[in-house]
Order: C-alpha cells, then structure tokens, then sequence
C-alpha cells in the first residue's frame, strides 16, 4: 500500500512539473513575467495569451483583478508605486489623463502596418494625446434602445429598425407612454427601463449626455451654441465654458428631466433586470444585453436605433490594454499588448466577450452584427459614433458631468445644474 | 506643597530607583515599542505626511510632480462651496442622528434596566444592525426606501398619501440616511445609557419614593441629572462617530442629489481618488481633523469629574 502511495505521489509531481520543463526548455532568452491588472473576466483571455506565449516563451504572466468599480482607484495607487504592474486594462476614455499624468507609454512605434486606416476614427481619437497613440484598442461598445416585441406590439408600436428612421426623443416619448402600464412615476410596466451602469439611477454620462449633444450640430458654425451643444467640450479639450449650458443643451435637459417627473415614463432608481423580467417597453443598453438574449431569448425582443433631438449621436468606448510608462519590462509589454489588440489575437479576445471589434476588418467575422437586430450597433458604431468628450480631465468631467445630469433626472434646474458643473470642470482644468 | 517641590520629590524618587525598577522599565519599555512604533507608523507618519501634503498641488496618478502650493488649498475652502456645503450637510446629518439617537437610546436603556417581559429578545434586536455590515444596512434600506417599489412608500401610499422621493430629493435624502444611520447606532447608544442607569445608586430612587416622589419625579430629578454625564459621552462619541461617516454617502446616495449628502469624508474620498486633487483633499482632512479634536478637547472639559457617587 505505502508503494503505490508512494509511486502516484512521485507521478504526480512528475506530471505537475512538466510544463514547467516543457516552459524552461523552450525558453533560451532571459524570463520575464508581465503583471497584469484588469478586471474580473475582462481581456487578455487564456486562450490568446497561451497562443501569444508559445511564440514568446520566455514570458509568463502574473493576473491581479480588481472590480470595475474599484478600477480607477486602484490604477490612482498602483501606478504610482514604485514596482507599478506592467499591463493595465482600463477605462479607454480615461486614457488622456492616464498619458498626461505619465501613467501610460505610447505606442505609436509598435503598431503594425495598416493600422490607422483599420481603426475606427472614434478609438483613435479616444486613445491618443499630443500625437501619440497610447493604446490600440481592442473593442468597442455603444449604446441601442431595445424593446420587448411582446409589449410593443400590445400597444401597437412598431420601432424603426434602421438609422434613417430613427425616433427622435419626442417620438419615442410617445412611445413610451403608449407602451407603459400603471401610473406615471410608479407604473408596473416602465416605458424605458433603468440603466444596469453604476446604482441604477440615471444621469451616466456615457449613457444620458447624448441627450443634449443630440440637440446640437457638428457642421455649424464653431461659434454658435449648436457646435458647442454637440461637441459638449472645447474639441481640443482645453475648456467647457459656453459648451453645457446652451440654450439647446438646457432644451433637451428640460425634456430629459420630464422623462423622470412630469411625464413619469422613467424611473429615478435602478431596478434590477427590470428588461429582462418584462417590466419595462424600452431599454438602453450595450451589445452586451443583445448577446445575453440571443443566447437565452427570455423575451421577444428587437433593437431600435438611439433617437436624437437634431444629430444623432452614440458614444463609444470600452476598457482597453495599456502598458504602464514605468514597466521594469517596456518593450515586452508593449509588444505584447499590440498583439492582443491585432488581428487574430484581437478576434479571439473580443469574440470570446461578445462586443464589437474596433478594428473594421474584424465585423465580417462577427456574423451576428451583419444582420438586424445587432447591425443596429455596428452601424451606429460606423455613422453616429464619438467618443465621450476626450481631455486629460476627462475622469472629473465624467464625475462632475454625471453628478449634473442626475440632479436634472431628479428634478434639478438644468440651468443650474450645467453652469455649476461648467464651473466645477474649470475648477479641475485649473490645476 | 509648592510646584517646585513637587517636582523636587519627583525628581529625587526617580533617582531613589532600585536595580530592580530600572529593570522593570526597561522591560516595559521592550514590550511597549514594538506598539509605539506602529503607532508612529501607521497613525503619526501618515498624518505629518497628510499636514505636508495639504501645502501642495498633486494628483495622485502623478505624485512625482507635486508642487508646493502654500495656502491656496485653505484658501480654496473659503473660494469655492464645496468645502462649506459638505461640512454644513455633515454637521446637519450629525445634528439628525444625535437628535434622534439620545432620546431613543434612552427609553431604550430604560425599558432595557426595568423588569418588563421579552428584555433579551429587545436587546438582541436592539444590537442586530449595529453588528450588521454598514453594506448591507445601506443595500436594505436602499430597497425600503425606493420610489417606486419600496416598502416604505407602499405604506404611504396606502394612506392615501403621495409617494415620497425620499433618496432622490434634495429636501428629504439627508433626513433619510440620518435615520438610517440613527436606526443603525440606537442599540449602542442604549447599551451606553444601560450602563450608566446601572451605575446609578439605588438608594437615591429609593429615598425619593419613600419620601413620597413619583417615578416620573424620581426620573426627572435624579437619574436624568445622574446621568448627564453618560449622555454627554453618548452625544459626543455620536457626533464623531457622524462626522467620520462614509458609507451612507457612498453606498446610497453618491453625495447627491444636488450634493445634499455630500459629507465630508466621502468628500474627501472623492476629491482625492475620483477629482484627483489629493492636496486638498489633504487639506479638508486636516481641517476635519481640528475639528474632531476641538470637539474631542470639549468632551474632556464638560467630562471632567464636578461630583461622583
């Protein structure tokens, strides 16, 4: 008895070191080991990882995962250290302020041929800073309105299904009351459900600033309050006076604000998978709520483009790999994480999460986002898309901007609300 | 005995000392330095740092390119709101939680000191949400006092009353987590008066009676001055305990609507990790320190020892 003990103990140390042996043997160069901080069941994924370290043998990888929610605060620590992680897996808008704060290292230099024109124009713009490209950019997201077919068709709604007849926000306010059932405010059907970002309540600025730079114009003149409504910042970043509190943009609040209140068609606080469980017409969301139902179709469901006041508009934006300035192994890192962000690294990283690639080259192998309903976002992504107002301040605006807006869902004066918070972005573009 | 006296007797006891005292101290002072040096280490250290950094301008994604700034942080407090409004919602939220929390503790404690019936299952009850996770307590009543589903509006709508914003209105959010927090802490605060009730002598109340003084005599003219002292300690460790609270305004309200909740600490955590200027939030720290000592130094005046029984 003890002999066959023995001999499985033996064994099985023997098994457990052979990758190890298999690992050293193939190694001929110095090892390396790349930390790594993302989030719990974000990119790099094992698969690419594993495919990449067969090419590098040399490299092994140490994972630390934080929630997303602690994401930022965590980076704010870490990548001050003295030994910072070599990858970090972040926020794309936050990228200007990681790259002025010296966080990030560019990586213009290590980009492959052909990249600038597969990329689309929002992820670049969002991941580069005085010239520089600090991360390629791996996926993109973007926001959609679906709705519950079963309900819509009760109330005899049929939603556009393309951009060309897309709603705009009072068209869909009839929408939403046709389609709700119960009293406005506490209803048991909601005409447009909470959002599943943050604590459910309303105001995100990657979700509801769209509202307002709907109702601006891209095309007018640079001067005019409508330039300044859509761009919601200064286009180089460098001041947000005169850009949240035009007479457009305080419109549109007016009528957001009415969504929560007086019309009573959207509620102030989250409720969780109110979609899903059939208590709400509409819902805003990412591809990710699309993926979930093709998946497992727990209702009948479609998409309908995002409607807007005058422009149409959708953010971009998604997290994305970045290497730390102060990486102990920079080239490495930086090679590895414009691999993961190429060609078929990046295929396998993004289809494994089920979002929309930021390469164009990638969408004909995403065959669900070829047809409708998930070509909506693809063709959002394509014709209305803009990263959320790019700027080293970009994380205080994105909090100060929020704070702004969910006052107005709350029954705030927009006026009020976007002069404070314009006084408030100034505060932290002083510094 | 004049004071340079005293410290002659002093001075000439310490030189008196045996072998065996100096032994003993040295002793002491081997097992009191390795606590001595956490304590500058983890509670000194870091607060000479966070009086060092209140005079400088950094972000703390960038820590390396801090620069000296002098005042301006201080000067900032007094320049823009935000410092004014969050020590102001602060003080009012402190002021709602003591305000409900001494008087409730109280009747509490007494109903806890007397003979009635089911005692232990009220101070079990009592206990249970000062035990229970601040995430938790927040996330419950997150659920209670929803606008539109929460328990709390179901019952006031079927009192033919209007639903209640009760976390999304300026006028009300305040109101409502000092509740949360007043519900929170009511079992410590009787626990306190408990044990100030039981150090009350008998006597006095038995004396009264015999002299023909009612019970709410008897409460009103003994055990409440008796126990002045333990309502002051009660109302002090409270308004600390207010002025350092945090989750409530993480976990329920972000700081909002309209900054209405916007306490301090949370502000300062805001300031510092989201807004990204760690100098002033260093700043506001220091200046909420002075004030949790100021308030610290009143509670050892007003507790300094006038009577004893």
């Amino acid at each position: 008895m003890k002999r066959v003990l023995f001999a499985t103990l033996l064994g099985g140390s023997a098994l457990a070191a052979l990758p190890a042996l298999a690992q050293e043997a193939a190694c001929d160069g110095e090892p390396v080991t790349l930390r790594i901080l993302r989030t719990p069941g974000n990119y790099p994924y094992p698969a690419p990882m594993e495919a990449w370290q067969k090419e590098h043998p040399c490299v092994s990888f140490e994972i630390n995962e934080v929630p997303f929610a602690q994401l930022g605060d965590t980076i704010s620590v870490q990548a001050a250290s003295d030994d910072p992680p070599d990858i970090l897996v972040y926020d794309g808008p936050n990228t200007q302020s990681y790259a002025k704060a010296g966080i990030l290292l560019p990586v213009t230099k290590y980009l492959p041929e052909g990249w600038d024109e597969d990329i689309l124009p929002a992820t670049k713009a969002e991941h580069s800073y005085e010239g520089e490209v600090y991360s390629p950019g791996i996926e993109q997201t973007t926001v959609a309105m679906y709705y519950n077919k079963a309900l819509t068709d009760a109330a005899g709604i049929e939603p556009p299904q393309t951009l060309d007849e897309a709603w705009t926000w009072p068209e869909a306010l009839e929408a939403f009351k046709a389609c709700q059932q119960g009293e406005p405010g506490a209803p048991e059907v909601w005409g447009l459900g909470p959002t599943r970002f943050g604590n459910g309540q309303p105001g995100l600025v990657y979700q509801d600033l769209i509202y307002q730079r709907s109702a601006g114009d891209p095309d007018a003149d640079p001067d005019s309050s409508a330039y300044k409504t859509f761009w919601a910042m200064a286009p180089d970043g460098s001041t947000v006076e005169g850009y949240l509190d035009t007479p457009e943009a305080i419109e549109a609040l007016t009528f957001y604000r009415s969504l929560f209140n007086e019309e009573g068609v959207a509620p102030k606080a989250g409720i969780p998978n109110a979609f899903f469980d059939g208590k709400a017409c509409f819902y805003i969301d990412t591809p990710a709520a699309g993926n979930a139902l093709l998946k497992d179709p727990v209702i009948d469901w479609g998409i309908t483009p995002v409607p807007y006041f005058k422009t149409p508009v959708v953010h971009t934006g998604s997290t994305t790999i970045g290497v730390t300035a102060r990486s102990k192994h920079p080239e490495i890192a930086a090679q590895f994480a414009v691999d993961m962000e190429w060609g078929e690294y990046a295929y396998m990283n993004v289809s494994q999460r089920g979002n929309l690639p930021t390469l164009k080259s990638l969408f004909p192998r995403f065959p669900a986002y070829q047809d409708y309903p998930m070509k909506v976002f693809t063709d959002q992504l394509e014709q209305w898309g803009q990263p959320r107002p790019p700027s080293p301040y970009f994380a205080q605006y994105d909090r100060i901007v929020t704070d702004a807006i969910r006052s107005v869902a709350f029954g705030g004066d927009p006026e009020e609300a976007m002069a404070d918070a314009e006084r408030e972005v100034a505060r932290a573009m002083r510094r | 005995m004049t004071a340079i006296d005293a410290q002659g007797t002093v001075a000439a006891a310490r030189a008196r000392r045996t072998p065996r005292q100096k032994r003993d101290a040295r002793v002491a002072y081997a097992f009191l330095a390795p606590f001595l040096f956490l304590l500058l280490l983890f509670q000194y250290v870091p607060l000479a740092m966070m009086a060092k950094n209140a005079f400088m301008d950094y972000s703390l994604l960038n820590p390396d390119a801090a620069k000296f700034v002098g005042l301006l942080n201080f000067s900032d407090m007094l320049y823009f709101d935000d410092a004014r409004e969050s020590l102001a919602a602060t003080f009012l939220f402190a002021l709602g939680v003591v305000a409900i929390v001494i008087p409730l503790g109280f009747v509490l404690a007494l109903f806890l000191d007397s003979k009635l019936p089911a005692r232990g299952i009220v101070r079990t009850i009592i206990m249970l949400p000062v035990v229970t996770s601040a995430v938790v307590v927040a996330t419950m009543w997150n659920f209670l006092l929803d606008p539109s589903n929460g328990l709390i509006n179901g019952v006031v709508t079927a009192m033919g009353l209007p639903r209640q914003p009760f976390l999304t209105s300026p006028d009300q959010a305040l109101v409502m987590i000092a509740v949360m927090t007043a519900w929170q802490q009511v079992g410590f605060a009787a626990i306190l008066f408990l044990g100030g009730l039981q150090g009350v002598p008998k006597e006095l109340a038995e004396a009264a009676r015999i002299d023909g003084a009612t019970a709410r005599q008897v409460l009103w003219n003994i055990t409440i001055p008796l126990l002045s002292r333990t309502t002051l300690f009660v109302v002090v460790i409270m308004t600390v305990f207010s002025l350092q609270a945090f989750a409530p305004a993480f976990l329920m309200t972000d700081g909002g609507p309209q900054d209405s909740t916007n306490l301090i600490v949370y502000h300062i955590y805001k300031t510092a990790f989201v807004m990204q200027n760690a100098g002033y939030a260093s700043a506001l720290s220091v200046l909420l320190l002075v004030i949790v000592l100021g308030i610290s130094l009143l509670q050892m005046w007003l507790l300094r020892a006038r009577w004893n029984y």
